[in-house]
């Protein structure tokens, strides 16, 4: 228990510094409500010019959307990108001589920032549900909904290590962490619905570990992928985050041996 | 020397500096060439996707909506390349080097453009290529008053951009951190330029017109070159053309904004 404990504290002091920027949650949960309100505009206009059948009905958009952006609250969260400040001013040396892991620093630094981010959820569906009305499935869809958003999020959250590990070597990864987010935005659902891709694309665009991030939990919610297709789903995203798992271990392994602190 | 001298020279030396920077830190440069050609590809796959589903954008076809997108991005790429610096004012609000540019015998506005950076003018490039793509496929009606107020239409459509921007970073002056709503103006300023603003509530689109005329850099203009019945707010169509009106207008009112903010500062203490 004693061993958890700092870990703990770590979270702790990340979710108190996130709370401190009280002006920045009024922007995020505002700019998320604009953004409720512009898709619900969009599919509507959308779905009022064209009629016909989709995989997805108007009301099931609304909700897709709404959901997705609710995720996103937590979604976008670089749970590791501290790792890159502390290389960039070399401040990682000092963690490295202190009598704990660095990369479960990392982890549970990040987890309180997750922690305060997740609580803004509340008060922004709540929020939300002014401007939108969205579908709430069974109480057993729900579930599975939530279990596959966590495996979705851990997805992400190893990914988005892997990346920042990638600084070892480069020291510089803005761009390229930008690219990744545009192309996570575009392939991973978040912005459009897959089930809107050319049917080409739709192929093979599900077994990218960008679906398994958003998409797999929005189409659970909304009912697209069905419980006969739950487990297959699910296994898929745990079959990435054991990838990305690998990849994690062994980039932290290789990477952490090279870092050099210049000066000082 | 004259005033105007000095300004020509110190903006020429500034633009030879970005111009050695690119040069000297090559990787990076191809490193975020790369990324500003991704995050237009993937907008305008984004919106390719969307019409193969839903056909019918009030009347606006995909070549058409790619021609309204590239009105921005020639605008919004001005803005980057020329004003860009603007969005550094709260971080020199914070550490205290806004300081600087008070004790020097220059324009204070002109010191911020003018600080260098690794700007090179790589997205202006991509934006007159995909202008001219845009321009091919969409058919606008092109005569003596495209070529004239076209260039007048990106010019004013950057200067209302540059604005808002302005705008913002003199909120820093009172608040120091606005990171957060600089973001968010970002964001509403793409997510709301994609689409003709007909699609919009009517609250919207007044906003889109009169508050934060972001209409003005590209669905006016689109509306008018491209000959649609205008029907976001059934104003006539040559209010297209009074886009660089608008820039200035906006220009005008940030740059006293900011006059403010700059009287109101005290220096955040060091």
């Amino acid at each position: 228990m004693t061993a958890v404990r700092p870990y703990f504290e770590f979270a702790k002091v990340a979710f108190s510094r996130e709370a401190t920027y009280r002006f920045e949650v009024f922007t995020s949960i505002g700019s998320l409500l604009v953004r409720v309100y512009l898709f619900r505009m969009v599919w509507t206009a959308l779905y009022f010019h064209n009629a016909g059948i989709r995989e997805l009905t108007l009301a099931e958009a609304i909700t897709y959307s709404t959901v997705a952006l609710l995720m996103s609250l937590v979604m976008d969260i670089d749970q590791t990108r501290l790792l890159v400040s502390k290389l960039d001013d070399g401040s990682i040396a000092m963690d490295f001589m202190k009598p704990i892991s660095v990369p479960l620093y990392f982890f549970s630094d990040g987890t309180g920032e997750v922690s305060f981010h997740a609580l803004l959820i509340v008060p922004s569906l709540i929020l939300a549900l002014f401007i939108v009305h969205i579908q709430v499935p069974d109480p057993i869809v729900l579930c599975v909904f939530f279990l596959s958003f966590f495996l979705g999020y851990l997805v992400g959250l190893l990914m988005n290590f892997c990346l920042n590990c990638i600084a070892f070597w480069t020291l510089e990864i803005q761009a390229m962490q930008l690219i990744v987010t545009w192309i996570t935005d575009l392939l991973g659902g978040e912005v459009i619905p897959l089930v809107f891709f050319p049917p080409l694309v739709q192929g093979f665009i599900y077994f990218l570990p960008f679906a398994a991030m958003y998409s797999t939990p929005v189409l659970i919610y909304v009912g697209v992928i069905g419980p006969d297709e739950y487990l297959r789903a699910l296994l898929l995203q745990a079959v990435w985050i054991v990838v990305f798992g690998i990849g994690a271990v062994l980039m932290w392994r290789f990477g952490s041996r090279r870092v050099v602190v210049q000066g000082g | 020397m004259s005033t105007l001298a000095v300004w020509a020279d110190v903006y020429k030396q500034y633009w030879r500096i970005n111009f050695l920077t690119a040069l000297e830190y090559r990787a990076n440069f191809l490193v975020w060439f790369a990324f500003t050609f991704i995050y237009h590809a993937t907008a305008l796959a984004a919106l390719y996707i969307v019409l193969r589903e839903f056909p019918v954008m009030n009347g606006w076809s995909f070549s058409e909506m790619a021609f309204l997108y590239s009105l921005w991005m020639l605008a919004h790429a001005l803005n980057n390349t020329l004003f860009l610096t603007v969005g550094d004012v709260p971080e020199h609000v914070r550490d205290g080097e806004i300081d600087r540019v008070f004790v020097r015998p220059l324009n204070p506005l002109f010191q911020i453009l003018t600080t260098p950076q690794q700007i090179f003018p790589d997205e202006l490039i991509l934006a007159i290529l995909l202008f001219i793509l845009a321009t091919i496929w969409a058919k606008p009606i092109i005569d003596v008053w495209f070529v004239i107020f076209m260039p007048l239409v990106v010019i004013g459509g950057a200067l209302i951009d540059f604005a808002i921007n302005l705008l913002i970073a003199t909120c820093a002056f009172w608040f120091v951190k606005v990171d957060g709503l600089r973001w968010v103006a970002f964001q509403l300023e793409q997510e709301f330029t994609r689409y003709p603003i007909s699609i919009y509530t009517k609250g919207v689109r007044l906003v889109l017109t009169f508050l934060l005329p972001y209409a003005f850099m590209n669905y006016y203009p689109a509306t008018f070159f491209l000959d649609k019945t205008e029907n976001a707010l059934h104003l006539a169509p040559q209010v297209g053309l009074l886009s660089p009106l608008v820039g200035v207008a906006c220009f005008c009112v940030a740059y006293a904004f900011w006059r403010v903010g700059l009287n109101h500062y005290e220096g955040v203490g060091h």
